[in-house]
């Protein structure tokens, strides 16, 4: 009867973020509120808080490279999907295809593996 | 200073509802902020394990952040240096909160009766329970988690009953007989003039 | 066009293919008598279903933990502590909700809600149990199923660790930033791993719609032929979560407490639910894939021409199962330490990417000699037919496998025997040979310095400090 697979998702979802919601702004409404400087201030273990670096500050350049992997390796996974699903009526030439592209994608793995892009240090 | 809804209620059958609820959920859910300052942390920590186990009243889960903290257990001596520490984790922990000054140091000092040592932790945070022991033993701060339970978590007054509370003890204090005109608890006459360390 | 086709015949063969050519797979949940508004119902009875596992999940974690650790665990709230979870839900309510001054306040506000939001989106896929008669219609007990399910989960994890990343980002606090991005590259990190080991399901099943999977595995779970997909799975299910062991984004010792270290009230207990919601959907999807779903196991199946194996009774195999997973983390947190986060990454990206990666083109040549894709030619062995390439692939991969092995554990020798090397003391020590006390190793006996000269400077080793200094002066 429904046509559209995602509108009892979109149900589902909406009760979740109505309930999220709901309870966090309940959350606002009930409890005490009691404000004090030290309250404010974000917690470092009780001591004076680093001062807040300009422009959000850096950050470590590891969690940099370790996105651009993790998109290298998404997409490889995008195409093995599909491949995955269709193998049944792809045949033969989808497998060789496969195995070549993925010997591809180790090519480029190893070469990051070897300048130290794996190693977190 | 600012209440939440709960505690705007008209004084009656809802707001003791309210506060039975409140109280209920706050003595079962009490969390401790991850906390210790001297050896009275290693009974604290006792209370964790399978012996006495803390977790029985759901207090397991040590918070390592205050904002998620409902009690801080002050377990130890507080250094003059150690004090402001104190008192920035105490500020930040989201209210309702309760302390429990544990051991005789946090108390009052202690053993440590120098200028390096805070002479009681009450100084510088309010306390709700004050422990006595040198180390108390874990039996001993289970007892005084109990207590607090009682006496400061499980009838805490909101709103109107919390205004009638505050006036009923002031009036009671106003109404006190001062300590110097009641009558003599005991006899001190008996030990006049005899050395009470010989 | 034309000629592109000409010059590659089998790339012709692949664009030409009939859509009549996909063999007749398993029947996918049949939605046809699913009124809009039953749709609707079934969303809330499957909101309440996963509401009320949270609250039984929390105690049943600190229950069991205490029994493994030799204490009742949390008993006071309500009959055996039941209502721990509960309290703690009012106690959060009840609780201040804090601000920092320095945080960002649409988002700070926005993070929990979103993560508690798509911790709950991905049930809606998971089939729970058969067709069943609900207000006089009969519909599957699963919310919704989309041709792409499985991916629909992965996908939603992904917009989760957005919840993880904006909490830790709007904090404007340090401990939460640096939890937050390590959250993050933990769960895009694992992610991947996750993805490469669900193909290997997909190349049996040929689809990813759920109930499709489900009802592919009648006879036989995936967990049989994926068996890796399967470990790496469960390896990666608890990466994905933040739980113990790799629960590095929230390591107290040196993060406080992570993302939500400036959370309080009822915004922290949006994460609390939020977590255990997404244990509960990568049990629940591990359940799919691997354990067939809600299908009966062994002794059942067979029993009444599939009577347990259908209807109401799903529920409870799926349930029972899904229990199982959620135990096993809560084992699992029993059990093990924290690991290092280099440790990890290093395990993640060196170990399950590229082994999974070899793991599912080893299915994908098995699958293939099944299809017949290597050749038709069989041979009949115990009365089955089994392809000869099926033989060839497996005798190749089990070849493969040895030889790694044995590569390996060359390797392991060859470092043992390094380091025997490297840890061969001397019989006898000058305690004084580099000018500062040095203590006898075990098996080692001491030279007097005052009776005998010093060793000569060759057979010093790692063990004895010696500076070239001191050296010098004795000269």
């Amino acid at each position: 009867m429904i046509d559209n697979p995602y509108v009892p998702l979109l149900f589902f979802m909406t009760l979740g973020l109505l309930f999220a919601a709901g309870s966090v702004g309940a959350g606002q409404l009930i409890g005490p509120k009691k404000a004090n400087a030290a309250k404010a201030m974000p917690y470092e273990c009780g001591l004076q808080p680093s001062p807040k670096a300009e422009e959000g500050g850096r950050v470590p350049i590891k969690y940099y490279l370790t996105a651009m992997l993790f998109i290298i390796f998404d997409v490889e996974s995008l195409f093995l999907f599909p491949f995955a699903v269709a193998f049944n009526q792809l045949g033969l030439f989808a497998l060789v295809e496969m195995v070549l592209f993925v010997i591809t994608v180790f090519v480029a793995y190893a070469y990051v593996w070897r300048r130290g892009g794996l190693n977190w240090d | 200073m600012g209440y939440g809804i709960e505690e705007k209620l008209p004084s009656g059958i809802l707001l003791s509802s309210v506060e039975e609820i409140v109280g209920l959920s706050h003595k079962s859910s009490m969390w401790p902020v991850t906390f210790g300052l001297a050896c009275c942390a290693i009974e604290m920590m006792a209370v964790g394990g399978p012996h006495y186990d803390i977790a029985r009243f759901g207090m397991e889960r040590f918070s390592a952040s205050p904002r998620q903290a409902d009690l801080m257990i002050v377990a130890g001596r507080v250094s003059q240096k150690m004090a402001p520490v104190v008192r920035q984790v105490y500020d930040q922990m989201a209210n309702p909160k309760w302390v429990i000054s544990m051991g005789v140091c946090a108390s009052s000092g202690g053993m440590f009766n120098n200028y390096a040592i805070v002479q009681g932790v009450d100084h510088i945070i309010p306390v709700d329970i004050y422990l006595p022991g040198c180390p108390p033993r874990p039996e001993m701060l289970l007892n005084a988690i109990v207590q607090l339970h009682k006496e400061k978590v499980r009838h805490r007054p909101l709103g109107a009953n919390r205004a009638a509370a505050a006036k009923r003890a002031e009036e009671a204090a106003m109404a006190a007989v001062p300590t110097q005109l009641q009558p003599a608890t005991h006899d001190h006459g008996g030990y006049v003039g005899k050395n009470l360390l010989a | 066009m034309s000629t592109l086709l000409t010059l590659a015949p089998e790339f012709a063969s692949v664009v030409a293919l009939p859509a009549a050519d996909v063999p007749p797979s398993v029947p996918r949940a049949d939605f046809s008598d699913t009124p809009i508004w039953l749709s609707a119902v079934k969303a809330l009875l499957l909101f309440v279903f996963l509401l009320l596992n949270t609250l039984v999940v929390i105690w049943f974690e600190r229950r069991v933990i205490g029994r493994m650790q030799n204490r009742p665990g949390p008993n006071r709230a309500g009959p055996f502590g039941l209502m721990q979870t509960l309290f703690d839900g009012l106690k959060s309510l009840f609780k201040e909700d804090v601000k920092p001054a320095a945080a960002d306040a649409f988002l700070f506000t926005l993070a929990p809600i979103l993560f508690a939001t798509m911790a709950f989106v991905s049930f809606a896929i998971i089939p729970l149990g058969g067709t069943v008669n609900l207000f006089g219609h009969q519909t599957p007990l699963q919310l919704t199923d989309l041709s792409v399910a499985a991916l629909l989960v992965l996908a939603v994890a992904g917009v989760a660790a957005y919840g993880v990343i904006l909490a830790g980002w709007s904090s404007g606090s340090t401990y939460p930033l640096l939890g937050g991005l390590r959250s993050t590259a933990q769960v895009i990190s694992y992610e991947i791993a996750m993805g490469l080991a669900l193909v290997a399901v997909f190349l049996y099943s040929g689809s990813m719609s759920t109930s499709q999977i489900v009802e592919a595995q009648r006879n036989l779970w995936y967990i049989v032929p994926a068996f890796i997909s399967f470990v790496v799975y469960v390896i990666t299910m608890v990466g994905e979560t933040n739980r113990i062991p790799f629960d590095l984004a929230e390591g107290e010792g040196e993060l406080v407490a992570g993302y939500h270290t400036e959370y309080s009230g009822f915004r922290f207990a949006m994460y609390y639910l939020g977590e255990y919601i997404n244990m509960f959907t990568v049990s629940a999807l591990a359940t799919t894939m691997f354990l067939g779903g809600w299908h009966a196991p062994l002794p059942f199946n067979l029993i009444g021409d599939g009577y347990f194996d259908s209807g109401w009774w799903g529920l409870l195999w799926f349930t029972i199962k899904m229990w199982l997973f959620m135990f096993f983390f809560v084992w699992l947190r029993g059990t093990l330490p924290r690991t290092r986060y280099d440790q990890f990454m290093a395990f993640g990206w060196k170990l399950l990417i590229p082994g999974t990666l070899l793991w599912v083109m080893a299915v994908a040549f098995i699958r293939g000699a099944q299809l017949g894709f290597l050749g038709d030619s069989s041979i009949a062995i115990a009365g089955r037919e089994i392809p000869i390439a099926t033989l060839i692939v497996i005798g190749v991969l089990l070849v493969a496998v040895l030889v790694v092995l044995w590569l390996w554990e060359t390797k392991m020798t060859e470092r043992e025997e390094a380091a025997a090397k490297a840890a061969d003391v001397p019989e006898e020590i000058d305690p004084y040979a580099g000018g500062y006390p040095v203590p006898p190793l075990p098996g080692q006996r001491l030279r007097e310095p005052s009776t005998y000269p010093a060793l000569p400077r060759a057979g010093a080793t790692a063990t004895v400090v010696d500076t070239p200094t001191v050296e010098n002066k004795e000269a």
